[in-house]
């Protein structure tokens, strides 16, 4: 007993003596060092993959409703107008359901390692090649601008963290960085961009890297973004607790600031243009050839070697996949998962577009001159001629898509035509009522509840979900499902709900068994050259409204009329009539116009809306979204008695309603944040 | 064994509800009651009840636990007065915002020009009146008539506060404009509910009238005759509200003038 006692004396003793040698201090193994991380390219490798993997891009993981790193129920384009989802759907007016936390806590992070990088490399310069070093120096700025960037468009005004915050060498409260106002922002983002430009290579060293012109050309994007809001922006204010203007511009500033945005926007898509290196992928296209225009720009979103392709983010099964195939398919073409049809293309959306009858108001032509239903012998017939780029971007009723024909149809009308078909949404024998006070699905007007002029005699049949449907036995003998394949359905939000359903980025060549989620790999385009080119469009448009002359040598008004010609002549769209169309605030609306069609759901077009300051106001089917306002679709029918198709355009029948308030347009500061903090502001009036 | 374990689970249970005391704080049983009404008239100042209304903003000064206090905000009734019973007994700043002159007003660089909030103690029924300047005043002009489910009423709309008064008070803040002045729109809300205004209405029967630039002034005190839209079936009861707003936000938000509510029942 007393021997134990003893040996556990000398245990302890000989701990307290060996724990003084030097030789013991050393880092801890599992913990990579700096020396090791920054010892070469290898090491930056590291480094930078751990970068890339927060940067926030907005891809196949990302939706406005749930915000960056998720790729659950992606749907680009559900919350701008271009189209509605069962699952996504309403103007963003916050962050959503991000499960991964709002943005806000998550850009601190990528901040950190960018500003650590920027400030230990120095250290370890000599172990890289000049070309490499500067290179990595750019990766570190292009971060930083593109965190920044990210913020600013969401927030305003943001702490301008430059360095990396020691904790816990100083206490906490010295770390408190205020927020900056929203001008001093948008120059961080600037200036940034434009080290990035300076220090990154002219091509990049590894796939999946940076470039020069990449930074160009978010550089641009992002100009527009500030330019646009210095010029458009009404809602600005001061922080409770600091008085920094941390939303909006000083009005006597704010002039200024546009115009020194939209030319340094300019000056940087010009860079891209002129550098020769990219221009617009026209492998397929063949001059007034609707079918080869069409398969090149379907070709276009997954050719690797696309000469339009600035960035894109690359996939591959099964280290990173996400699963837009899963659900965006049709239904009729449905994987295992049971998601389909997600995003479905608005009415208002495809009437952009040309080659569609139209009336007057630039509404869809789908009644003859005695208000009766126009009526057409195929399904496809109503878009026959319509824009090739069109056809690429969204599937129309009967278009085929994986070898079969996608059958798009609400349900069959079965009424005597002789002398042409009135207008179906008719309740209790009143007018025709395609306002939102009318019926608001198919299920409730006269035709299919046999009354008023139908009175005993149902003549409309429709499918209330995608299994169990009414039928019509046909005049040939045959029976058929009132509602297509794809629906629409009356109660089945997995369908063709307006009536299109999308194709752009859907792999036209994976087979259906694979079309799950977390199994595509299809890369993201996140800037390509028609980017530039729009960009070039809208700030030189901008600009010669601010009464500014073109830098060097350029014509404004010339280089906005090639670049929207170069565009429309690819897709296959009305060419403009000469260069004075692009004049004034009527050109730079047809500029905008043709930037909603070019970008959509590539998760572009929802800034745009924002940064122009035009998603709460634009009149939309007779309101506004900050009223709250609808979207319409098309939805064909087929008349048994005559053998034809014709087209209701109305409202939803969903009847998604969109509100946006002005204030929204700067996300809230989560609460927690302000909260616990002396010096972070919430968006002033909130 | 068996007994052990229950011994051990006992005194476990009786440990861990011994950190259950009761809380240190009173429970929060203050009241502030207050009426916003215009300093000429003495009228209330009538309201939407949503965050387009009248809101009032409370930030408890005498708490210093955290370096800045929390907003606490609510809303206004649609009457144009306000009450909350759940308040902690202490010293607060109150500060409403709504369809009427800023009563915090700061100049471009953040200098406070004027502060017309209340500074006051909250402790029992505490009640405080506002008096504030609001836009426009609205007003119906005899009863509404229904004819084929469509209600036309007649209101009219005049300025409460002059449009010398709101330059004096609005231009030192900065970007002051006369378009600021204009009336942009008069609605004729319809609701089904008597709580009609910008945020509970019938879009399939309301009424807007937009006005661009200055083509209101005009009609500034004129009687204005609005008639609703669709067809509201027989036998129901709705609840009308006229309301106007002009081109300045406060707060970052273009809030309307409302006068009140009443109840058509559509035979």
């Amino acid at each position: 007993m007393k021997l134990k006692h003893f040996i556990f004396a000398i245990l302890a003793f000989s701990g307290a003596v060996i724990s003084c040698k030097d030789y013991l201090n050393i880092p801890p193994m599992n913990v990579v060092q700096d020396k090791d991380l920054y010892s070469d390219v290898a090491g930056m490798t590291v480094y930078l993959s751990r970068m890339y993997s927060q940067m926030p891009f907005e891809d196949f993981k990302y939706s406005p409703n749930r915000q960056f790193f998720d790729d659950w129920l992606v749907t680009p384009g559900c919350n701008d107008g271009a189209s509605l989802g069962r699952d996504a759907g309403t103007a963003m007016t916050s962050e959503g359901s991000a499960r991964n936390g709002a943005y806000w806590g998550r850009a601190f992070n990528l901040l950190r390692d960018a500003n650590r990088m920027l400030e230990t490399l120095p250290t370890y310069k000599s172990n890289f090649s000049p070309a490499d070093y500067n290179h990595f120096i750019g990766e570190g700025y292009f971060a930083r601008a593109m965190v920044f960037y990210a913020l600013a468009k969401r927030y305003g005004g943001v702490p301008l963290v430059t360095s990396v915050l020691k904790y816990p060498e100083n206490p906490a409260a010295e770390l408190e960085i205020p927020r900056s106002t929203e001008e001093e922002t948008w120059n961080q983002v600037l200036a940034d961009f434009d080290l990035a430009i300076a220090n990154l290579s002219t091509s990049s060293p590894k796939r999946g890297y940076a470039n020069k012109f990449v930074a160009y050309g978010f550089k641009s994007e992002a100009m527009l973004f500030a330019g646009s809001v210095a010029k458009y922006n009404k809602i600005t204010g001061l922080g409770q607790k600091t008085n920094v203007r941390v939303i909006g511009f000083d009005p006597n500033t704010a002039a200024a600031a546009s115009k020194k945005y939209f030319q340094e926007a300019y000056n940087a898509a010009r860079e891209v243009m002129k550098s020769g290196k990219y221009s617009l992928y026209k492998k397929k296209w063949a001059a007034n050839d609707k079918a080869s225009q069409y398969q090149n720009m379907v070709d276009m979103f997954f050719d690797a070697s696309s000469p339009e392709n600035i960035y894109i983010k690359e996939y591959k099964y099964p280290d990173l996949t996400h699963g837009y195939d899963a659900y965006n398919i049709p239904r009729q073409l449905m994987g295992g998962n049971g998601y389909s049809a997600g995003n479905c293309p608005t009415l208002d959306f495809v009437e952009l577009f040309d080659g569609i009858a139209k009336n007057a108001d630039g509404t869809i032509k789908v009644f003859d001159a005695n208000g009766k239903y126009l009526l057409f012998d195929n399904v496809t017939d109503i878009f026959a001629n319509a824009e090739p780029r069109l056809r690429a971007y969204v599937i129309l009723p009967g278009d085929v898509f994986k070898g079969e024909v996608i059958e798009i149809r609400r349900g069959i009308f079965t009424g005597i035509a002789t002398n042409g078909i009135d207008p179906l949404r008719v309740v209790n024998s009143g007018t025709p009522d395609y306002s939102v006070s009318g019926p608001s699905n198919y299920n409730q007007v006269d035709a299919y509840k046999a009354l008023g002029a139908f009175a005993g005699q149902k003549s409309l049949f429709l499918s209330q979900n995608g299994s169990t449907h009414e039928t019509v036995n046909l005049p040939n003998g045959i029976t058929m499902n009132a509602g297509g394949k794809n629906g629409p359905f009356t109660s089945d939000g997995t369908c063709a709900m307006t009536g299109f359903t999308v194709r752009k980025w859907l792999n036209p060549n994976m087979p259906q068994t694979l079309v799950l989620e977390a199994r595509s790999e299809q890369p993201f385009i996140l800037m390509r050259y028609a980017e530039i080119l729009l960009n070039a469009a809208e700030a030189a448009s901008e600009l010669t409204l601010a009464g500014d002359a073109a830098p060097g040598g350029d014509n404004y008004q010339q280089i906005a009329y090639d670049a929207i010609k170069e565009i429309r002549e690819r897709a296959g769209a009305d060419p403009l009539v000469s260069v004075s169309d692009l004049t004034g605030q009527d050109g730079l609306e047809i500029i905008r116009k043709e930037r909603k069609k070019e970008l959509a759901f590539e998760n572009k077009t929802l800034w745009d809306i924002r940064r122009w300051r035009t998603q709460h106001s634009e009149m939309l089917n007779g309101y506004t979204q900050s009223d709250g306002a609808y979207y319409k679709g098309l939805y064909p029918f087929y008349s048994s008695t005559t053998g034809k198709y014709f087209f209701d355009a109305g409202l939803d029948e969903g009847r998604r309603r969109f509100r946006l308030t002005e204030q929204e347009y700067y996300l809230l500061i989560p609460d927690g944040e302000v909260s616990k903090s002396p010096v972070i502001d919430q968006q002033p009036g909130r | 064994m068996k007994k052990i374990f229950y011994t051990v689970l006992f005194f476990l249970t009786a440990v861990s509800f011994n950190f259950c005391k009761i809380d240190n704080y009173d429970e929060p049983q203050e009241t502030l009651k207050g009426r916003v009404v215009d300093v000429v008239t003495g009228d209330l100042v009538l309201t939407d009840q949503g965050s387009e209304g009248t809101r009032i903003r409370l930030r408890e000064l005498s708490w210093t636990e955290t370096e800045v206090s929390d907003n606490f905000d609510f809303n206004c009734m649609k009457e144009g007065i306000f009450q909350n019973t759940k308040l902690f007994k202490g010293h607060y700043n109150v500060r409403i915002d709504g369809a009427f002159i800023p009563l915090l007003r700061k100049t471009i660089a953040g200098d406070t020009i004027a502060d017309e909030t209340k500074y006051i103690d909250i402790k029992g029924i505490t009640e405080v009146e506002f008096e504030v300047q609001p836009f426009l005043k609205l007003e119906w002009i005899g009863a509404p008539t229904v004819s084929g489910g469509q209600i036309t009423a007649t209101v009219t709309v005049t300025r409460a506060v002059s449009p010398a008064d709101f330059k004096a008070k609005v231009e030192p803040m900065g970007g002051y404009n006369d378009d600021m002045l204009n009336v942009t729109d008069v609605r004729l809300f319809v609701s089904q509910v008597p709580f009609v205004g910008y945020r509970e209405w019938d879009n399939r029967y309301t009424t807007q009238i937009s006005y661009s630039g200055n083509s209101f002034d005009a009609l500034l005190g004129v009687p204005i005759t609005i008639t609703t839209t669709g067809v509201i079936p027989a036998g129901r009861t709705v609840f009308i509200r006229a309301a106007a707003r002009i081109n300045y936000a406060t707060e970052n938000i273009k809030r309307h003038n409302y006068n009140e509510a009443i109840r058509v029942d559509i035979p």
